[in-house]
């Protein structure tokens, strides 16, 4: 009994091991077929080399001579074939006016072992001719042999000067892979560096959000690094325990120094600009109904289109007032109503960073700013989303009136409150919205009743096309059987 | 009084608030909803159609794009497999072309 449940144990081990394996398996067996696929590419190689010369004694020889011999007779069967061409017809063809030989001559060349002298009796001049034609054929064909062996050579040097051209891609891909592995480490310690830069500025002890702030990083102990990377182009930095929000997540979007083909790309063809974008998760109880964009006017079509509660409820720009000063030019405000503009851009602001003056010293890094309580696509409806570039990592303090924005707002969107006329408007906005998405639902589900109430009908269609199918052919069937048994009837029996 | 008050000005002006910090919850991402990794999926076609065709240009080219995707992986557990399988068919394409027979069309030139 206990050797049974051991060895149940044992095979619901080795089960558990196979089905949390299978990917292991399958990995495994991968691997394994591709070497024995590489093993049997390599193992035929030296059966095509032999296929090559199938029907030729090709033995290895050192001599050149050897080399030559054979290779004047693999080239020059010429001469042979013509001349026992002749013999043969001498020998099976009708008689011809040729003069008869005196003598045979003996001759040593091999040519004459193909074939009896006796046969060819009476053919003195033929003979003689041909050794002359041989030995006048043999310089040229000493000729042949020198040429055949410098065209070996030169075959030889041209073949190495093929292999030459052929190595220029290889060559090229070699030293292009490693660039790619030189950049990769280079590319990705100056990511690191421009990381760590800003960090440094406002991150660390006394600084900005450290004063604001009372957990920074992504855990609770110290030994958790205040930035998490997301590969090695994005950094991360997490905040939190703050008055009138939950907390907010710094996104560091660099380019990918650490990639060579994208470092190409976006320096040459497309130029990406390196950002850094700050979520503010704001309390339920903090944030009043606001809907308000500050954007720059060359990228406002881009967020228009990407945000869809700005397309709902702020799809109109803001003029200008003519009371008070505003934003410089090159902005463009998209606001819920322009009381909310107005309480939001504040005189404070405009003197810091967004009046024509500060813009043009100080908001060049600038990308765009959206606050909002109805925003889609995240878990949290109410955030503040700010968006800034970043500049080179010696240079980051030409950002810091820009980093000072976050708390302001934080705190001036969490005291804010709408006016009664204001809040009734917005009040009414958001129902309309409401309804409209009511509607949308509602649509989407009878359409989703009206397609499965069509299915179900094609469903049952098709099942009576394929009965009556088959009742046709029933019927046929019958139709002829009763023709049959009518053409013969069955003979009755009689006993 | 005046500590207090200072104190307690200090203390209002103190925006931090240690009961409301929250540790980081990342957000669940789905698998389906991950960026398309264009460089694995090319390095996969140029890996595998340098081995079958025999094209040597292919099986570097494929090299690279492994490096690329090699390079640019977030998800281990999710792009390891594909640039795996695409590595190794680019290093088989290569080893083949290289130590195997050559292609027809390159002997009779």
């Amino acid at each position: 009994m206990a050797t049974e449940t051991s060895s149940r144990r044992r095979i619901g081990k080795v089960t558990a091991s196979v089905i949390y394996g299978g990917e292991l398996l399958w990995c495994i067996f991968s691997i394994v077929s591709v070497v024995s696929l590489l093993i049997h590419e390599l193992s035929r190689h030296p059966v095509y080399a032999s296929s090559e010369f199938e029907g030729f004694d090709f033995e290895e020889s050192d001599t050149e001579d050897e080399l030559t011999h054979s290779f004047s007779s693999i080239s020059f069967p010429t001469p042979l074939t013509t001349t026992q061409s002749h013999a043969s017809d001498f020998h099976d063809g009708p008689h011809s006016p040729i003069p008869e030989p005196a003598d045979p001559v003996p001759n040593p060349s091999p040519v004459e072992d193909e074939w009896d002298e006796d046969e060819f009796e009476g053919f003195p001049s033929q003979i003689h001719s041909e050794p002359m034609q041989e030995k006048s054929s043999s310089p040229e064909f000493s000729l042949h042999n020198s040429v055949s062996v410098e065209g070996m050579e030169e075959d030889k040097v041209g073949k190495k000067k093929i292999l030459l051209r052929d190595c220029y891609v290889d060559i090229f891909c070699v030293w292009f892979l490693l660039c790619f592995g030189c950049n990769f480490f280079i590319g990705r310690n100056q990511n690191k560096n421009i990381a760590m830069a800003w960090a440094v500025k406002f991150a660390t002890k006394d600084a900005l959000f450290e004063k604001n702030f009372n957990l920074m990083g992504f855990g609770i102990s110290d030994e958790i690094p205040l930035l998490l990377s997301d590969g090695y182009n994005i950094f991360k930095f997490y905040a939190s325990g703050r008055k009138y929000c939950h907390g907010f997540l710094a996104t560091l979007e660099l380019k990918s120094r650490h990639d060579l083909i994208s470092r190409w790309f976006t320096e040459l063809i497309l130029p990406k600009m390196e950002t850094i974008t700050f979520e503010v998760t704001m309390n339920d109880d903090a944030m009043d109904q606001v809907v308000f964009a500050l954007v720059k006017k060359k990228l406002s079509k881009n967020i228009l289109k990407d945000e869809s509660d700005l397309q709902r409820y702020a799809g109109l720009a803001l003029n200008a007032p003519s009371e008070r000063k505003w934003v410089a030019k090159d902005l463009l405000v998209l606001s819920e109503s322009k009381e909310v503009a107005g309480d939001i851009i504040t005189d404070a602001v405009l003197d810091l960073v967004f009046g024509e003056k500060a813009f043009e010293k100080f908001g060049k890094w600038f990308v765009s700013m959206h606050f909002s309580d109805q925003h889609f696509g995240r878990s949290h409806k109410k955030v503040l989303i700010f968006k800034f570039e970043l500049p080179d990592q010696n240079k980051m303090e030409d950002i810091s009136r820009l980093m000072t924005l976050v708390p302001y707002y934080i705190d001036l969107v969490g005291r804010y409150k709408l006016s009664t006329r204001v809040r009734a408007k917005t009040e009414a906005a958001r129902a309309k919205a409401d309804q409209e998405a009511q509607r949308e639902l509602q649509n989407a589900r009878q359409g989703d009743i009206l397609k499965k109430k069509l299915e179900k009908k094609r469903m049952i269609e098709e099942t009576a096309a394929k009965l009556s199918v088959e009742a046709v052919n029933r019927k046929k069937f019958m139709d002829t059987v009763r023709r049959q048994s009518k053409k013969y009837p069955a003979k009755s029996v009689r006993y | 009084m005046k500590d207090t008050s200072s104190s307690s000005s200090n203390s209002s002006a103190d925006p931090r608030q240690p009961s409301t910090a929250r540790p980081y919850v990342p957000p669940r991402v789905s698998p389906q909803d991950l960026p398309m990794d264009y460089s694995g999926f090319l390095a996969m076609l140029f890996a595998v159609s340098g081995v079958m065709f025999r094209y040597k240009i292919c099986s570097w080219i494929a090299m690279i794009f492994c490096a690329q995707s090699l390079a640019n992986m977030k998800n281990i557990e999710n792009d390891l497999k594909q640039i795996s399988m695409a590595m190794m068919f680019a290093i088989m394409g290569v080893v083949t072309n290289y130590f195997g027979p050559a292609r027809p069309s390159a002997t009779k030139r």
